[in-house]
């Protein structure tokens, strides 16, 4: 191990102890060597309004102590008779085996796959999930595409950012059919209302006199008009849905405001003996270090002949239109993270299910990489994500390599996905979304549907020319 | 049998996603059930939303006190025509703002201010755009031609229909296989002018089935269609309630009446057998139908397990019922034997859940509706001394009985705020302001009227959003417009809810709208329309929180919005 590197652990180690005893100062009883992850579950409190940079950190590493947890069965971790499925589920009977690398449990610790190149990264094939509704058949015991869809991890990082973008869009985007709808309702016409937003077309609504709208035109989105960033498909809303399915999924950790007494009728619904596993302070902590995860960077560290090769591959990249989907940058109006957010549905907790008083408004701008994002002529913050938070067609009958799922998600067809956002992937190989791919030359080549023109021109491309966009897409990576 | 036993032995009828497994425990000091999901908060507000007005009037009047709920202006907000008894009805325009205050204008029109009112229901006669009126009253009943703007014309006469000289108390409404109108069935109550009356002399009941008549004047505005030719249903044995129903998942609807026995004598809950074109025929005995008496008061139908079979709630004086088939012998020997499971399921509703008064209850209006948006229907019940019957409770407080895990209704009436000295009788639930919430509108008897918006959910923290829901309104064409008879199956993970379009039952009250589902924590739901001719649609695909506009043919879903504030965050109404 190298000095930075060792550093670096050191800190680590560091900071996970302070946290640590800062969650288990309440419990004198708590022992170094317990089994429990948790001892105590975090209190909302604790996560309410705007903390300062140094509240924020102490908070953020209670946070990262969660997401490096792993948790036993002491903490809650099993779901005897409760599925994978994000609505609460039961099972007909016990699994024979509690962790499977299959239908799940699939993970002790959230960085047991977020781990490359560091803790909040993607993961390498061998850390894929198996993504089923985990209604039917949910205890699957095969990889075959009928039961599941296998999908590599993705990174986390810049994930605060990529959700305030969503929150914006969505806002916006509701804005312009609730300006189309007082339209129409006092002309009295039919008013075509077209969805742009930060530049990103959505198709358009045709919104009655009366208030009905047909949504028939609308692309790459859900008809109730929310961006959902996360995840392959672009199906999970925030951080903190993502956070509840996944703690279940791969962890059999439950989550009270999903799971709780609330909406199932006990405080043990995966009855592994366990009441109240995971509380909303404990879900709150691993958002915002989530949130607070530092966007990929363009590595400048790199050799002459690589710059020049870089600077090539990209004017290459927008001639061939890849900038059309992958777009380099979003404007971003603030930097206010407020958890809970704004669009989350009932079992993800919401803002008014807590007093105004405990909602929390993080100033993500306090963060030391706030200050190296640039800003546009109106003061916005340009997120370099190199997307567009938009659902495509990525497959077609000539080019079929990402078509290779049989399961639709979440109303979303088989061959849509949401456009992947370029930043780190010089980090994360390997690619597509089951982490089949392990050059960016197979991805690209990959690509049908509608990336197929820019995919053709690039297959046309020269090996040299080819060459230089793998340069330029490499430099895009998570600091480490 | 202990608590602990039913909710075992009952459980695993359930066919939730939750499963028996989720079955909650039983209180240490009083032995109800515990209950840890969302109690709506309202907040009575006739008087302040505009709403001043009573159903008064002598013995005739003990019973009726319906609200007939639709829109009649094509907004999609619900409005109400009320019953006055001796009173004039009255109907009331909803202006209420989304997600604000409810606010009701009354209308000054003369065809809907009438006396001698008893109750009314929404119908679609003449399937053109607007919904008219069947009102029951005390003497001729009429039939009010819906027009523009909540325009009523008395159209009796255009229909050829005969509003008679009898006391009513109940209609119906189905359109049979290929008609293209309405059939109408009409309770009604004793014969006042019998010898005798009242004891014993119950009057027959009606069934009006549609006479299409050609218009000789392409120009004129006639009704094509005519009620000139109404069949006794005879036994009358003075109904309260009445219900046309697919009782055995035939395909094929049959009418359930529920009798007041305090004045039939040798009378019984009925069940017409109305085989198209044939003369109605009662189940007997040899069908299977088994004999049963009460004080019928109201019927609400639901499908409480999602078997497709529904179940009755059946209000009475005492113990409320709950009527559950028997699945074997009505589906292969179509045999209406039916059990009482209204212990099991903590609903018998029987005496007053609070205050001193341990004398049994009397039950009038039933609903069942999702009314915390938890997945799980739940169970209204207006409640009220008839007039000064000292047998019984003379406070008497409306019943809300929120669905439960395991099963089992709970009583949530006080902590929900609907727990009010007045005697109530008809009622209507229905989200009034648009904001996924349903609100509650209560005709009283001698009382004023109680309007009860559901202001969300108390915690700790204050009033906060409960479940989610999707409101559904289905549309055909050229006929039957509401779809009447059209069954819903929503289905969310493993679990499947169902409804019907139906229009009947209760106490003098029903409704046309939007169909309202709870979600809980489901956030899109698949849904899939069985139309009233049978014919099962694809699955539609819809989000929660929204208001979808289905029309048949189209196979793709709309969204009903409704007027937004100018709030600068207009999305927090849908989510």
């Amino acid at each position: 191990m190298n000095r930075p590197s060792m550093l670096r652990m050191t800190a680590l180690l560091l900071s996970g102890l302070v946290a640590h005893q800062v969650a288990t100062a309440e419990n004198t009883s708590a022992k170094p060597w317990d089994d429990a992850a948790l001892i105590n579950n975090n209190k909302i409190k604790a996560f309410s309004g705007s903390p300062d940079k140094k509240q924020l950190d102490r908070l953020i590493a209670e946070g990262r102590r969660l997401f490096s947890a792993s948790f036993t069965i002491t903490d809650g971790v099993g779901r005897p008779m409760a599925t994978q499925a994000i609505i609460p589920t039961k099972r007909k009977r016990p699994p024979k085996n509690e962790f499977a690398r299959t239908a799940g449990l699939d993970a002790n610790a959230c960085s047991s796959c977020h781990n490359l190149p560091v803790m909040g990264g993607a993961g390498d094939f061998v850390a894929n999930v198996f993504v089923s509704e985990g209604f039917q058949l949910a205890d699957f015991d095969s990889t075959d595409p009928q039961f599941s869809n296998e999908r590599n991890t993705n990174h986390l990082f810049g994930a605060g950012l990529i959700e305030l973008l969503a929150r914006e869009m969505s806002a916006e985007l509701r804005a312009l059919r609730n300006q189309g709808l007082k339209q129409a309702r006092s002309s009295g016409d039919i008013v075509s209302v077209k969805l742009v937003t930060k530049g990103v077309h959505f198709g358009k609504l045709e919104i009655a006199p009366d208030g009905v709208v047909d949504t028939r035109k609308l692309e790459g989105i859900d008809t109730d008009l929310v961006i959902k960033p996360f995840s392959q498909k672009g199906v999970i809303t925030s951080l903190r849905q993502f956070t509840v399915n996944a703690l279940n999924h791969h962890h059999g950790m439950q989550a009270s405001e999903r799971f709780g007494a609330r909406w199932t009728g006990t405080n043990d619904f995966d009855e592994d003996g366990v009441d109240k596993e995971i509380s909303a302070g404990d879900v709150s902590a691993l958002v915002l270090w989530q949130a607070s995860l530092e966007p990929p960077v363009v590595n400048t560290l790199i050799p002459p002949n690589w710059q020049a090769a870089a600077a090539r591959g990209s004017a290459q990249f927008d001639q061939l239109g890849c900038n059309s989907c992958h777009q380099r940058t979003l404007p971003l109006n603030s930097l206010s993270f407020n958890d809970p957010g704004p669009l989350d549905a009932a079992g993800t907790l919401r803002s008014d299910e807590l007093g105004t008083a405990l909602n929390a408004r993080y100033n993500l701008a306090l963060m030391d990489w706030a200050e190296a994002l640039e800003k546009d002529d109106q003061g916005r913050w340009l997120v370099p994500l190199f997307g567009d938070l938009k659902r495509h067609t990525i497959a077609d009958t000539q080019v079929d390599t990402l078509g290779n799922e049989l399961l639709s998600q979440r109303f979303v067809e088989r061959n849509v996905f949401m456009t992947s956002e370029l930043w780190g992937i010089g980090s994360t190989a390997p690619y597509g979304h089951r982490g089949d791919l392990t050059t960016l030359n197979e991805v690209i080549s990959a690509h049908g549907g509608d990336a197929r023109d820019s995919r053709d021109a690039y297959v046309k491309l020269t090996e040299s020319d080819k060459s230089d966009i793998t340069a330029f897409l490499k430099t895009l990576v998570i600091a480490q | 049998m202990s608590f602990l036993n039913l909710t075992s032995v009952f459980s695993f009828a359930l066919t939730t996603s939750l499963g028996a497994g989720a079955m909650s425990v039983a209180n240490a000091d009083d032995n109800t059930p515990a209950f840890h999901g969302d109690v709506p908060s309202y907040v009575e507000q006739a008087i302040k939303a505009g709403i001043e007005h009573q159903y008064d009037g002598p013995w005739e009047y003990f019973v009726g006190g319906g609200v007939a709920t639709f829109d009649c202006n094509a907004d999609r907000r619900p409005d109400v025509f009320i019953a006055g008894g001796a009173n004039e009805s009255a109907l009331y325009v909803n202006q209420s703002q989304t997600g604000g205050e409810l606010v009701f204008k009354k209308s000054n029109q003369q065809s809907t201010t009438i006396k001698r009112v008893t109750g009314a229901y929404p119908i679609n006669i003449d399937n053109d755009d607007w919904i008219d009126l069947m009102v029951l009253r005390v003497g001729e009943n009429r039939i009010l031609r819906g027009g523009p703007n909540c325009s009523f014309t008395a159209a009796n006469l255009s229909f050829g229909f005969d509003g008679g000289a009898a006391w009513s108390t109940a209609f119906s409404a189905n359109f049979e296989a290929d008609e293209k109108y309405p059939t109408m069935a009409i309770g009604n109550y004793v014969d006042r002018t019998a010898p005798g009356s009242p004891w014993g002399t119950c009057e027959d009941n009606v069934l009006l089935r549609p006479r299409a008549r050609s218009l000789t004047d392409k120009f004129s505005t006639a009704p094509a269609v005519s009620y000139d030719e109404p069949t006794s249903l005879s036994p009358g044995h003075c109904a309260l309630s009445m219900l046309f129903t697919d009782w055995n998942k035939s395909g094929q609807d049959s009418l359930r009446i529920t009798n007041d026995r305090h004045y039939h004598r040798g009378g019984e809950e009925q069940l017409w057998q109305l085989d198209k074109g044939r003369y109605p025929r009662l189940f007997t005995r040899s069908d299977g139908w088994q004999p049963l008496v009460i004080w019928g008061m109201g019927i609400a139908e639901g499908d409480l397990n999602a078997d497709g079979f529904p179940e009755y709630i059946l209000t009475s004086m005492g113990d409320t019922k709950i009527q559950s088939v028997d699945v074997v012998q009505a589906s292969e020997e179509q045999r209406p034997v039916y059990e009482d499971i209204a212990y099991q399921r903590g609903a018998t509703a029987h005496r007053p859940y609070n205050g001193e008064d341990l004398k049994p209850s009397t039950g009038w209006h039933a609903e069942l509706a999702d009314v915390n948006n938890d997945g799980m229907l739940d169970l209204y019940i207006a409640k009220g001394n008839v007039e000064q019957m000292s047998d019984f409770a003379s406070f008497d407080p409306d019943n809300l009985l929120l669905g439960n895990h395991d099963g089992r209704f709970v009583e949530h009436g006080d902590k929900s705020g609907i727990a009010l000295n007045r005697r109530g009788r008809g009622a209507s639930i229905a989200d009034f302001n648009a904001d996924g919430l349903l609100d509650l509108l209560v005709v009283n008897r001698a009382a004023p009227v109680s309007l009860f918006r559901n202001s969300g959910f108390a915690s700790e923290y204050g009033p906060r959003k409960g479940g989610n829901w999707l409101a559904i309104e289905l549309k055909q064409t050229d006929s039957n417009k509401h779809a009447l008879g059209a069954k819903l199956a929503i289905k969310t993970g493993n679990k499947t809810q169902v409804r019907q379009i139906k229009l009947g039952g209760g106490h003098a009250s029903g409704q046309l709208g939007f169909t309202h589902v709870g979600l809980g924590v489901a956030e899109r739901a698949t849904l899939r329309v069985q139309w009233p001719d049978g014919e099962w649609s694809a699955s539609y695909r819809l989000f929660a929180n929204h208001f979808a506009v289905i029309t048949r043919g189209d196979e793709h879903v709309s969204y009903w919005y409704p007027p937004q504030n100018d709030a600068p965050d207009s999305m927090a109404s849908e989510h």
